[in-house]
């Protein structure tokens, strides 16, 4: 496992993500639809504490989530993928800090997760897809446009952490 | 008085010169005949000013609501006896009050989480109430938590029906905040504004629970007539909802 992990305190910190998600606050909401609020909390850790640790948060992030949800359809897969991914990208190259670059992987990332969401509601026969992608649509943008804002706190602090390791 | 003395009528002319006496005996009659038009209109015109005003008509208002009120509580009681009477789904009574304490209306899922579960007697597949009508059923609990599927919601079927026409219908969630009722047959003969309420022939929900309004009907789709609903209980802005238990 690796460093942030070990601070059980900052792994507590992903407790917050399914509280935001029963809270449902209506003033972070657009057109009805609340941002990806895992996608939010899983970007940083991910890009700070690298694929492994990514992927292992982002299953267990989905388990808690699967939990509070009706019906099958699963986040995990999507999250988990996202978790690897975007701790490969930490890990390789200069660290991702700037805003524009967090709210572009948030957006790509909240619309994979939405993508995977409706493909398993299509092969299930749940939704219309009028509705889904007007979800899809509010949600991607929504978490693209906070992610500058939350994730580059999160970011900060996770480094300052790991003592200024590298993400 | 002596005998043989005549019978004298009134002169002619007395007779004329009382001539006010004998129009305001005819006008007399004439209100006699017309059950006091004439007045009754001119104590209206007069008393005007003075009629009731919104403070009593409040008052009446309530006062009927009151009324209204009681009446339909002794029509429930009538009701459940009857169904008692006929064993027929519907006839528990008791509900318990739960807050909402989570509410996701919007997004993939439309679902709210309320604040009673098992301790409370709540249990999977009982039917929430909210002032307007019916939100949808009780998917899963904790000892302290329910989870509600609203009829919104993808996974939601619930059989109701038109009770106008008499026309029975699967009300299906489709992910939006109106869901579509699918008829059984071709030609329901519902038209925008038919209220929708639970079927008397449902298993799962007690029957004549108010639904929603017809929105849109759409004759063309296939294979039966479809119609959009507008849901009468207001998701959005309810606190409070009632689980009927059985």
């Amino acid at each position: 496992m690796n460093r942030l992990a070990r601070h059980g305190w900052c792994l507590a910190t992903a407790l917050v993500v399914p509280w935001l998600v029963l809270a449902s606050p209506g003033p972070l909401k657009l057109a009805g639809v609340p941002p990806a609020w895992p996608v939010l909390w899983l970007l940083p850790w991910a890009l700070v504490d690298g694929p492994l640790s990514g992927a292992l948060a982002g299953v267990g992030l989905g388990l808690l989530l699967d939990g509070l949800h009706l019906g099958p359809i699963t986040e995990i897969p999507a999250l988990a993928l996202l978790g690897w991914w975007w701790g490969r990208l930490g890990r390789k190259g200069p660290p991702i800090e700037r805003s524009f670059n967090l709210g572009l992987l948030a957006l790509l990332g909240t619309a994979l997760l939405g993508a995977s969401l409706i493909l398993q509601a299509l092969l299930l026969g749940a939704w219309q897809t009028a509705p889904a992608l007007h979800t899809w649509l509010a949600q991607t943008l929504l978490t693209g446009l906070l992610a500058p804002l939350l994730c580059s706190l999160q970011l900060l602090l996770w480094r300052q952490q790991t003592s200024g390791g590298r993400g | 008085m002596p005998a043989g003395r005549r019978l004298r009528l009134p002169a002619l002319r007395v007779v004329l010169q009382a001539w006010p006496w004998g129009l305001l005996l005819l006008a007399l009659v004439g209100v006699r005949l017309s059950k006091g038009a004439g007045f009754s209109d001119a104590y209206a015109l007069v008393s005007r000013p003075f009629w009731p005003g919104s403070a009593q008509a409040e008052w009446i208002r309530s006062a009927q609501g009151l009324d209204d009120q009681s009446r339909l509580r002794q029509l429930e009681v009538d009701n459940r006896r009857l169904r008692g009477l006929l064993e027929l789904q519907g006839r528990g009574g008791q509900q318990v009050a739960a807050p909402v304490i989570s509410r996701q209306a919007g997004g993939w899922w439309q679902q709210l989480v309320i604040g009673g579960g098992e301790l409370q007697g709540i249990r999977p597949g009982l039917p929430v109430l909210a002032p307007g009508g019916l939100l949808g059923r009780v998917a899963s609990v904790t000892p302290t938590t329910a989870t509600v599927a609203l009829l919104t919601d993808p996974g939601s079927r619930v059989g109701v029906w038109v009770g106008r026409t008499q026309r029975h219908g699967l009300l299906t969630g489709v992910g939006t905040s109106r869901p579509v009722l699918r008829f059984l047959e071709k030609d329901p003969g519902v038209r925008p504004g038919d209220v929708v309420v639970t079927s008397p022939a449902s298993t799962l929900v007690p029957p004549n629970l108010t639904v929603g309004v017809i929105q849109s009907v759409d004759d063309r789709a296939v294979p039966a007539t479809e119609a959009v609903v507008q849901l009468s209980a207001p998701v959005e802005a309810v606190d409070w909802v009632q689980v009927r238990l059985p």
